[in-house]
């Protein structure tokens, strides 16, 4: 566990969209997949991280329940709730496959739009361009 | 299961020949926290006051802490405290007599405890009461509350006059009392969205008479408002919709996914919804109280 749980997973806030469970369900997938929160390793009780994110009982209970069912944690009774054997690649399959949805709600867009793939394609490219730029100076300090 | 913390069978107060509580039949699970809300004078405090001892219940039963109201009022003050901004401690002069005062009342008074929770709130001992802001005499209240042993705490209003701050730092002693798991605590209140975030049931209450109740999140998910375009004018009633508002070719409706989902026809496709979104506790609150109420105007709504 990390040493400020709620640092790496708070704040959860109402200026955040999403109901309050779905804060702490992204949160929690955030940490897995980037490995901050290794697998195996141990999340609190429902009681202490909602006294930790200042948030009910019940929403911190939904959102464990969720990742469970996602496979991402699983809980034995008695002994606690923890991040799965495999929750890091769940996570980040489900973080790429939203992320090929969301390329396609673009292409969908764009089509509605007039636009032609060429064009499309030239629009994916300019938006790559700030991060091609990072690569690029991070292979020049490399 | 452990018993719930309070039961309400048929519950019945009648307050004045204008205004009564009931019949209101209610679980508050042991180790949740329980928000009461409603418009003013929907019952709120009669409630509470009934939950504490004081006021008498007409019809039905209320048992507190597993012990009936009607009968065992000593005991179940022996193991709930109210805080409230009506409470008034100017007879003892200074925050510290107040507390010596209470104090010896409770034997599981613990003075460690209320010195501590007198550091986090900011309060001295010879601070005169008179002089306390608004805000100082409900951390007050929270002290002398939460310095016993309390199994139940009931708040009526605790959030009232506090500032930013105050109300993280009571609902920061609120989180930390709920760590126990027999611990319950029943919230009175108006400010919706801090309810919406740390209680986990809601109940809703409007003329003494309960309209909506559940956990907060399955409360949130299971009614959403529906921006819907009408190809003529005159509409017919559907269970688990409510119009809210409406002006001939356009209106806003309250979908009760559950009550929809009762009737055998989950399918919306006869309605063209431009939007669906969902809405906080304070919306929700005032789109049912508003459904509820029968003062509306309520066309016939085309549905078929």
């Amino acid at each position: 566990m990390p040493n400020s749980i709620s640092l790496s997973l708070g704040p959860i806030s109402a200026a955040v969209p999403g109901a309050l469970y779905q804060q702490i369900v992204a949160a929690v997938k955030r940490e897995v997949g980037a490995g901050r929160l290794a697998p195996g390793s141990a999340l609190p009780s429902f009681r202490v991280l909602a006294e930790e994110l200042l948030v009910s009982v019940i929403t911190v209970k939904r959102a464990y329940e969720e990742l469970e069912r996602e496979g991402i944690i699983y809980r034995r009774q008695g002994l606690g709730t923890f991040v799965a054997e495999f929750g890091h690649d769940r996570t980040r399959a489900a973080h790429r496959a939203a992320a090929a949805q969301a390329i396609t709600h673009a292409i969908q867009a764009g089509r509605e739009a007039g636009m032609t793939d060429r064009e499309l394609l030239q629009t994916f490219k300019d938006a790559l361009k700030p991060s091609q730029s990072r690569d690029v100076s991070q292979r020049r300090a490399g | 299961m452990r018993e719930p913390a309070i039961t309400l069978q048929q519950l019945r107060r009648n307050v004045s020949a204008s205004f009564s509580l009931g019949p209101l039949s209610l679980e508050i699970p042991r180790g949740s926290v329980c928000a009461l809300v409603g418009p003013n004078g929907a019952g709120k405090t009669t409630l509470l006051n009934l939950l504490i001892g004081t006021g008498a219940v007409d019809a039905g039963c209320a048992s507190v802490l597993g012990e009936d109201v009607a009968t065992a009022a000593v005991e179940i003050k022996r193991h709930t405290a109210l805080v409230s901004p009506d409470i008034s401690y100017h007879a003892w002069g200074s925050v510290g007599r107040a507390i010596d005062f209470v104090s010896g009342f409770y034997p599981d008074w613990d003075s460690q405890r209320c010195e501590q929770l007198l550091a986090r709130l900011g309060l001295r001992r010879q601070e005169r009461i008179d002089t306390l802001s608004f805000g100082a005499r409900v951390k007050l209240s929270l002290v002398l509350a939460l310095a016993r042993d309390a199994q139940l705490l009931l708040l009526d209003e605790p959030s009232i006059g506090l500032d930013p701050l105050g109300r993280q730092q009571l609902f920061t002693e609120l989180m930390a009392f709920m760590q126990n798991e027999a611990h319950t605590i029943v919230i009175s209140s108006h400010q919706l969205a801090e309810l919406e975030r740390y209680a986990d049931y809601v109940t809703i209450l409007n003329q003494g008479q309960m309209v909506a109740c559940g956990a907060t999140p399955d409360l949130l998910s299971r009614y959403a408002e529906l921006d819907v375009l009408l190809d003529r004018d005159e509409i017919t009633d559907a269970s688990g919709l409510h119009l809210l508002s409406w002006d001939g070719k356009r209106a806003r409706v309250l979908l009760d996914r559950y009550a929809l989902a009762s009737t055998g026809s989950e399918d919306l496709g006869h309605l063209q919804i431009v939007g669906e979104r969902s809405l906080t506790l304070e919306e929700l609150l005032v789109a049912l109280v508003k459904s509820n109420s029968g003062i509306r105007w309520r066309p016939r709504m085309g549905l078929t």
